[in-house]
């Protein structure tokens, strides 16, 4: 069903303007209008099942992108993949921007190499229908999804890995509610597998989400006090 | 006159031998016919991902043996190569290729037990009695390996414990092209079977798209036609150079997820044969720092386990203990489809989609 769409090549599109500016600074980029094409491959999504196999040929463009937007250790050779992945980033924050405003973004950053978003809880379930239905997107394979308590920040995090078969990629999107009697809106309308993992998170986390079917503990019984994940929790001896 | 029928309530397990551990499925019955099924899950909640936060990397291995208890080895595997990926560590290639035969060889053991099983559900005794003779010749490979016969605690971050005992390589080509013959006497005793085949043919049933919406993996995903397996799409340790195919269904029914099962052991066979041949000589250990500390940052990996995707989520302050450690764990994700599958049945096929279901309530209840 889902291995005859068109939709990845057209989805780098708004990535490749900019890459191609990059380039065309470069004196031999105007000379050999064949250059760019060869940089501009392993762009393309279907380049990520061999890692290894491309380190050479994006180089020219690395060396001026992640130096300005995460340099930890300039000297070192970039990784072709987190430049992948930063494109990557760039174009689906430029798309959940474009259609629920800049406001719906809390963060977003790239996490080793899985473009990462933090959506405000109010977008929450606008933007994981969007990403899942979105014709250029189609993230609707749910693989995975945790929860965290940041203590000393004062929130509980919820993090969710889709996956895209058109795209042939990962993306995390995230979604932060209170510590204290928080709670944030429930996607299992939208992906079923993920009812027992949130069940799981309010459970263990003491985290409630909004508008689930069935919210109920699911390893512990019904009568635990306190939820066992949280850092703050006290084990019993 | 009309005969007064009322729905009961009855509960299957926790302690039934047909739930293959301490699952409780509560059934609500009208006649024969399920009309409602709620799985109830937690009786072997352990707390693995409480107790790893107080745990260095190197501890939290023993643990994830005890996840699914039919396939250590591939749990080893996915923490390992979790923490390798998160501070991209180097394993010597023996490491890998061992990494790979081990991880191989228990995806067969684990899936003949699903075979013998999943047959003693139907009523066939004595499939049992054959592969568990053969996966005890597993189990004694992996023995003479690291002097464990369950919890194998094998694989360590940057290589594995022990290299090969002498003449082990040979053994395990012996038992390869051993089993390779066995396979053809399973399908000749069962996979024609009338009975058998009456009992599971369209029993089950499920399409790609409520696989994937309900976050299946595994065989589960792959039996409705759907052709995913984490070692060719996401590769990760040597797979890829390794020849071998994705087994795919084509219904999406038990029958289709039995013979997934048998078709992957013969594919398994395939990488293991591979392995044992390529497998160069070498250290077992690569340079892995005294004591591990993962940078703080956030980290995502997964394996293709006997089930399906087992993913490890790590989050790191960068000290050497993870911050907070998550298993996406197969077993537990693929169950919850299992009321979706059962409402309208007879009781009677009930153990039938439940076994085919394939879970390990280790690793559900973690």
């Amino acid at each position: 069903m889902s291995e005859e769409n068109k939709a990845p090549e057209e989805t780098v599109k708004p990535e490749e303007p900019a890459k191609t500016e990059t380039q065309s600074e470069a004196p031999k980029a105007e000379a050999k209008p064949e250059a760019p094409k060869a940089d501009a491959a392993p762009e393309a999504p279907k380049a990520e099942a061999t890692p290894e196999a491309k380190p050479a040929a994006p180089k020219p463009a690395a060396a001026a992108k992640p130096a300005a937007e995460k340099a930890p250790e300039p000297e070192k050779e970039p990784d072709p993949r987190l430049i992948e992945a930063q494109q990557r980033l760039e174009t689906i924050k430029g798309k959940i921007a474009t259609k629920f405003g800049d406001a719906a973004i809390e963060e977003a950053d790239v996490k080793k190499i899985t473009p990462t978003l933090v959506i405000k809880p109010e977008y929450w379930v606008d933007t994981v229908e969007y990403v899942k239905t979105d014709p250029s997107l189609l993230f609707f394979y749910p693989e995975a999804m945790a929860g965290t308590d940041y203590k000393d920040k004062g929130y509980i995090e919820v993090f969710t890995l889709l996956h895209s078969f058109e795209l042939d990629y990962d993306i995390a999107l995230k979604v932060r509610g209170a510590r204290d009697n928080g709670s944030v809106p429930s996607i299992t309308p939208i992906f079923s597998g993920f009812n027992w993992e949130e069940r799981e998170i309010y459970d263990l986390l003491g985290l409630r989400f909004e508008g689930h079917p069935d919210l109920r503990r699911i390893m512990l019984e019904e009568e635990w006090q306190g939820h066992p994940l949280r850092k703050d929790y006290v084990v019993m001896d | 006159m009309a005969i007064r029928t009322e729905e009961l309530l009855m509960n299957i397990g926790p302690q039934h031998p047909s739930t293959h551990g301490v699952l409780r499925v509560v059934v609500k019955v009208d006649g024969e016919i399920i009309v409602d099924a709620e799985p109830v899950v937690g009786y072997l909640h352990r707390g693995t991902e409480k107790l790893a936060e107080d745990l260095q990397y190197t501890q939290i291995i023993p643990y994830t043996d005890r996840l699914d208890y039919l396939a250590s080895m591939i749990n080893n595997h996915a923490i390992v190569g979790a923490v390798e990926k998160a501070m991209d560590l180097e394993v010597p290639e023996r490491a890998e290729h061992l990494r790979v035969i081990v991880a191989e060889l228990q995806r067969i053991a684990s899936h003949l037990v699903f075979f013998g099983t999943y047959l003693l559900d139907l009523g066939a005794m004595s499939p049992f009695l054959y592969v568990f003779a053969e996966r005890e010749k597993i189990i004694d490979l992996f023995n003479r390996l690291c002097g464990a016969r369950l919890t194998f605690n094998y694989m360590r971050v940057g290589g594995v414990k022990w290299d090969t005992p002498e003449g082990w390589v040979e053994e395990a080509k012996q038992f390869v092209q051993h089993l390779k013959k066995q396979m053809d006497m399973y399908h000749e005793l069962v996979t024609g079977n009338e009975i058998f085949l009456n009992r599971v043919k369209g029993i089950g049933k499920f399409d790609t798209e409520t696989a994937i919406n309900f976050a299946m993996s595994g065989i589960n995903l792959r039996s409705t036609g759907f052709n995913w397996d984490l070692r060719k799409n996401k590769p990760y340790s040597i797979y890829d150079r390794f020849d071998f195919d994705v087994v795919v269904g084509e219904n999406g029914d038990c029958y289709d997820r039995y013979m997934c099962h048998l078709k992957e052991i013969e594919q398994s066979l395939r990488i293991v044969e591979q392995a044992l041949d390529q497998i160069p000589e070498g250290p077992v250990m690569g340079k892995v720092p005294k004591i591990l500390r993962v940078p703080a940052g956030e980290y995502y990996s997964a394996v293709e386990g006997a089930r399906g995707e087992l993913g490890v989520y790590i989050v790191s302050e960068g000290k050497d203990k993870p911050y907070r450690l998550k298993f996406r764990r197969p077993s537990f994700v693929n169950l919850q489809l299992l009321p979706k599958l059962l409402v309208g049945q007879s009781m009677s096929n009930l153990i039938a989609i439940l076994g085919a279901v394939d879970i390990v309530l280790g690793e559900v209840d973690a």
